[in-house]
């Protein structure tokens, strides 16, 4: 099974998304939920996640709150603040400007 | 994205960092747990399931580490750390630590007692408005009356009102009367008389500086637009807490200064204490009432009554150029213009040489800042120098002991703490030590400013100045204890972590790094020895012109002199009333009549209490403006109390009455100088004044020795004595010459004046010796400040040497032991140790000599009856520094002659 390394700066991005398609989610769903939608082409270090949330906690684009799941344990679901929907929107522009860049040097070549 | 939320999340992460820390387990090891369970229903067994779920996962405890990280708080917690580990190892070496807190607390107490005396008296801003827009007209060295044309520091009151009206540069002007005056007078509703220290001021005073009052209102202008019918006053606070306890109606209340009643009609601020520092008036009364007994200044209409010292308010938008020229532009225009001014030649041409600078005033007026400015520059110098000591001795110790924990640190950086991290770890203690010390100090410099003040007052009355522990003066301290715990931590620290981590595991005391680390602690040694070389010898010379100062030759006997002033303005007569002049003498011939007293007899001045001098002019002389004379006026038996001798002629007697012929007694430089060379100065005439008018025509009936006037360091004065009923002025400083017991003589003096006259006040009973030593306070405080701290930095350095010398011996314990082996015998091994603390104090002593040579001429204007440089000073503090050296040294040279050479390689 090879697959690619997420392209640098671009986690924030799929967490963001992610919650935004699934809505309350936690780390390992997220996780999961990221390489189904990738077709397992994307490799995310799972536990990667988790500074990652921890950062989007203090920058307030998530909120925590502690559940149970289908299995009957103790999770931690993760869930988009109105902030986080405007960095999403942010990091997808940002991201789309790069991508077209990008395209544009690889076509004309 | 509103950043102070951010900020309250990692807080509350901060707050609650363990339920977070929790938190992120749980949810990690749910996640694994779920992979793992994942894997296994794929069909892994449950070894490889846990190991293909960690792969995907990375290292736990590292992203647990990152998500520490992204809260920020990590150089938080590693400083929390630091103090605690560094409070262990303080606790660990508790003799080290002792001496290191003492030495900081010493070193940085002294500093900031220092600091708080120098901010007192030269840096702290007048609590008013805007202090940095008022200026002096003139410099304020002055204060007194003179008529003398081209005056820049004094004015007249008529000069002030004129040029408050025609400057275009000042929102307002002030005048402040150059004198401060002791009166005594009556609160209403007692019976006793209470001395009051009195300022008088214009009205714009209170409105120029913008001092609201605390009470009632200030003074105005219009208390002061026509002369003599403005009873009122306004108090200081601390005179309202202390003479009226806060009365709540001091509004009502009353003083009677004089024969005049004031109405109080205000109390000022809690915190204005006027607007020179080290005096605070009790009472201020407006300018107009400044011929009111007992104040009697003739001078409210006088055009050249220049007796005012006068401050401006800039305008906002006013430069000093701008001011300084239009000051001075008005300044001859007015004085020109008075219809009186007499503009001769001889005044012309001064008034044309005349320049009014302008000086800032935001730091007030101060006669205390010429005093002290050069002794406080100096001591803090010396305590600067101190703290350097304490600071080279403290990283000596500090060396040795990262030295001894060489090993600790080789196994931290061997698990992998990074260099920086130590150093961190090792400045976080060093400046642990500073902050513990600079508390210690404070708490110490509290106490130490009581006792400067004390000492600087020099007399039982302190002086009013402000030296308490203020913000300025804890940022002060905080400044300079996290300077010396960078500067005495940095190189221990830098050289502590710098460990061959193979080398320091190995086992044993190597002997390869121990020496690679002496030299820098020896040269610490030999800096801490030439600073105290330069302190001793300071405090040798300061002490020793301190000795010169009291044996100098005053003229009189200082010894057997009792000393009282009495203040006669509360009779309410004038200084001519014959029944004043009348009183004075019956006391003397009271006081003369008890059975203790040899001699008594009132005069204007004794000794170091101001002068009033005008130039003379002597027939058949040169009329000379560049020399004044001292006059003193006294009674018939001044020169038998303070036996002065007279080299000629005769004393005052009876015969010198107010109507008699008008006499004089000369001193003998004046006689020597101002007289015809050739001609016996008795019998001879000279006129007061440079004006020969006939009213200052005296002739000189005796000649006297030269005596100290005002300083024991002033060279010989011109001074001439004159008869009290031929010129009553500023009269009630008695001396008398007594024997026997002073407490009893002193009660039966007070009690003949009260027989003359009950309501006399007397105040500041001492003796004649006493009131010569109180004039060389400030030499006195200096000397034996730089003698303690000179003995300080002596102390220190040995503790220095001490300390190095024992920590050598220690790490040369092998050496010494096989030297003992193969046959060196005990004194060998003593001169060994010995030999290497000669070469470190002599190299000390080398590099203090040019040091001192060079300092001592820095100080040279400070010391007396001394010239050139002073070998005899210098060669008892190398001595005594080589001595003590020796004696620091002794204790571990002596040790590393009993190394029992058994034990010592045992070791290895």
């Amino acid at each position: 099974m090879n697959r690619d390394e997420i392209p640098p700066g671009t986690l924030y991005l799929l967490i963001l998304k992610t919650l935004a398609l699934q809505g309350e989610s936690h780390g390992y769903e997220i996780a999961n939920s990221i390489q189904r939608t990738t077709e397992d082409v994307l490799q995310v270090e799972e536990g990667s996640l988790y500074p990652a949330l921890q950062r989007m906690l203090i920058k307030g684009w998530v909120t925590a709150e502690w559940g149970t799941t289908a299995g009957n344990r103790r999770a931690r679901y993760y869930k988009l603040t109105a902030s986080g929907r405007k960095q999403l929107a942010l990091e997808i522009s940002q991201f789309e400007r790069v991508i077209g860049a990008i395209t544009r040097v690889i076509q004309t070549a | 994205m509103p950043k102070p939320l951010e900020l309250l999340r990692r807080i509350r992460m901060l707050l609650h960092r363990d339920r977070f820390q929790s938190d992120l387990e749980e949810e990690m090891r749910l996640h694994l747990d779920l992979r793992e369970q994942e894997q296994r229903e794929g069909g892994l067994s449950s070894q490889a399931a846990d190991q293909a779920a960690y792969r995907r996962f990375g290292n736990p405890t590292a992203i647990k580490e990152k998500s520490h990280l992204t809260w920020g708080w990590v150089w938080l917690e590693d400083f929390l750390e630091d103090v605690r580990y560094g409070f262990r190892s303080m606790l660990r070496s508790p003799a080290l630590t002792a001496v290191a807190l003492l030495s900081l607390a010493l070193g940085i107490g002294a500093n900031t007692a220092i600091f708080s005396f120098l901010d007192a008296v030269m840096l702290r801003s007048l609590p008013v408005k805007d202090p940095s827009q008022l200026v002096l007209l003139g410099r304020g060295d002055d204060s007194g009356v003179t008529d003398s044309y081209g005056s820049t520091t004094l004015y007249s009151y008529p000069f002030y009102r004129l040029m408050q009206q025609k400057n275009a540069v000042f929102s307002d002007v002030a005048a402040i009367f150059s004198m401060s005056n002791r009166a005594h007078g009556t609160i209403d509703g007692r019976d006793e008389v209470e001395e009051m220290h009195i300022q008088l001021v214009s009205g714009t005073y209170f409105p120029t500086l913008g001092v609201q009052p605390a009470l009632g209102r200030a003074l105005t202008d219009e208390d002061d637009n026509t002369e003599g019918d403005h009873p009122v006053a306004v108090v200081s606070y601390a005179w309202w807490k202390r003479a009226l306890a806060g009365d709540p109606a001091v509004l009502s209340r009353k003083i009677k200064l004089g024969t005049t009643i004031f109405n109080i009609v205000g109390v000022a601020p809690p915190e204005f204490f006027g607007t020179n520092v080290g005096e605070a008036p009790d009472v201020w009364i407006p300018l107009s009432m400044m011929n009111t007994a007992p104040l009697s200044f003739n001078g409210y209409k006088d055009d050249f009554y220049q007796s005012m010292l006068l401050m401006g308010r800039l305008k906002p938008d006013v430069s000093m150029e701008q001011a300084t020229s239009n000051v001075n532009v008005l300044y001859q225009q007015i004085t020109r213009a008075f219809p009186d001014a007499n503009l001769n030649p001889r005044n012309l041409a001064n008034l044309s040489k005349a320049h009014v600078v302008l000086t800032p005033m935001a730091t007030g007026l101060s006669s205390l800042r010429n005093r002290f400015s050069d002794p406080l520059k100096i001591l803090m110098g010396v305590t600067t120098l101190v703290l350097l000591i304490a600071c080279a001795n403290i990283a000596n110790l500090l060396l040795a002991r990262s030295t001894a924990r060489a090993r600790e640190f080789a196994v931290r950086q061997a698990l992998g703490a990074g260099r920086m991290r130590l150093v961190r770890q090792l400045l976080t203690e060093s400046l642990l030590l500073a902050v513990v010390g600079g508390l210690l100090g404070v708490g110490l410099a509290a106490f130490a400013d009581r006792l400067l003040l004390r000492m600087i007052s020099g007399g039982p009355d302190v002086i009013p100045l402000d030296v308490s522990i203020n913000l300025r003066l804890l940022l002060f301290n905080l400044a300079v204890t996290v300077a010396t715990a960078i500067l005495f931590g940095i190189v221990p620290a830098l050289r502590g972590t710098r460990v061959d981590v193979t080398d320091a595991l190995k086992d044993g005391r190597g002997s390869a790094s121990g020496t690679s680390r002496s030299p820098l602690g020896k040269v610490l040694i030999v800096a801490q020895v030439a600073i105290s070389l330069v302190l001793t010898v300071g405090a040798i010379l300061f002490i020793r012109s301190l000795v010169n100062l009291t044996k100098v030759d005053t003229g009189f006997n200082r010894e057997g002199v009792l000393r009282l002033e009495v203040d006669s303005n509360v009779t309410g007569l004038k200084g001519d009333d014959p029944r004043m002049i009348a009183m004075f003498q019956q006391i003397e011939e009271r006081v003369n009549a008890l059975p203790g007293v040899k001699a008594a007899s009132f005069a204007s001045f004794v000794f170091g209490q101001g002068s009033w001098n005008t130039e003379i002019r002597v027939p058949g002389m040169e009329a000379r403006e560049d020399i004044n004379v001292k006059h003193n006026v006294i009674g018939n038996d001044y020169f038998a109390a303070l036996q002065i001798p007279l080299l000629g002629g005769r004393t005052f007697g009876p015969q010198d009455t107010a109507t008699s012929h008008r006499v004089a007694i000369i001193s003998e430089r004046m006689a020597r100088d101002l007289f015809p060379p050739g001609v016996n100065p008795i019998g001879h005439h000279y006129y007061t004044r440079l004006d020969p008018r006939p009213d200052s025509d005296v002739e000189v009936v005796g000649i006297v020795k030269d005596v100290k006037f005002r300083t024991l360091q002033e060279p010989p004065q011109y001074i001439d004595y004159i008869p009290n009923p031929q010129h009553p002025w500023g009269y009630g400083d008695l001396a008398v010459r007594y024997s026997g017991d002073f407490n009893t003589v002193s009660n039966e003096v007070q009690q003949a004046i009260h027989s003359v006259n009950r309501t006399l006040p007397i105040s500041r009973i001492t003796t004649l010796d006493e009131q010569v030593t109180r004039s060389i306070t400030n030499q006195r405080l200096v000397a034996q400040l730089s003698a303690f701290f000179g003995l300080l930095a002596v102390f220190l350095s040995c503790i220095g040497i001490y300390g190095l010398m024992s920590y050598i011996v220690s790490r040369r314990t092998n050496e010494i032991g096989i030297r003992i082996a193969i046959g060196a015998s005990r004194a060998d091994v003593r001169w060994l140790v010995m030999r290497e603390i000669v070469l470190l104090v002599a190299a000390g002593i080398a590099v203090g000599i040019p040091i001192t040579l060079a300092g001592s001429r820095f100080v040279s204007n400070m010391l007396f009856g001394m010239s050139g440089v002073n070998w005899i000073s210098l060669v008892a503090s190398v001595a005594s520094l080589l001595l003590v050296g020796l004696i620091a040294g002794y204790l571990p040279a002596r040790r590393a002659s009993r190394v029992d050479p058994m034990v010592a390689l045992r070791y290895e």
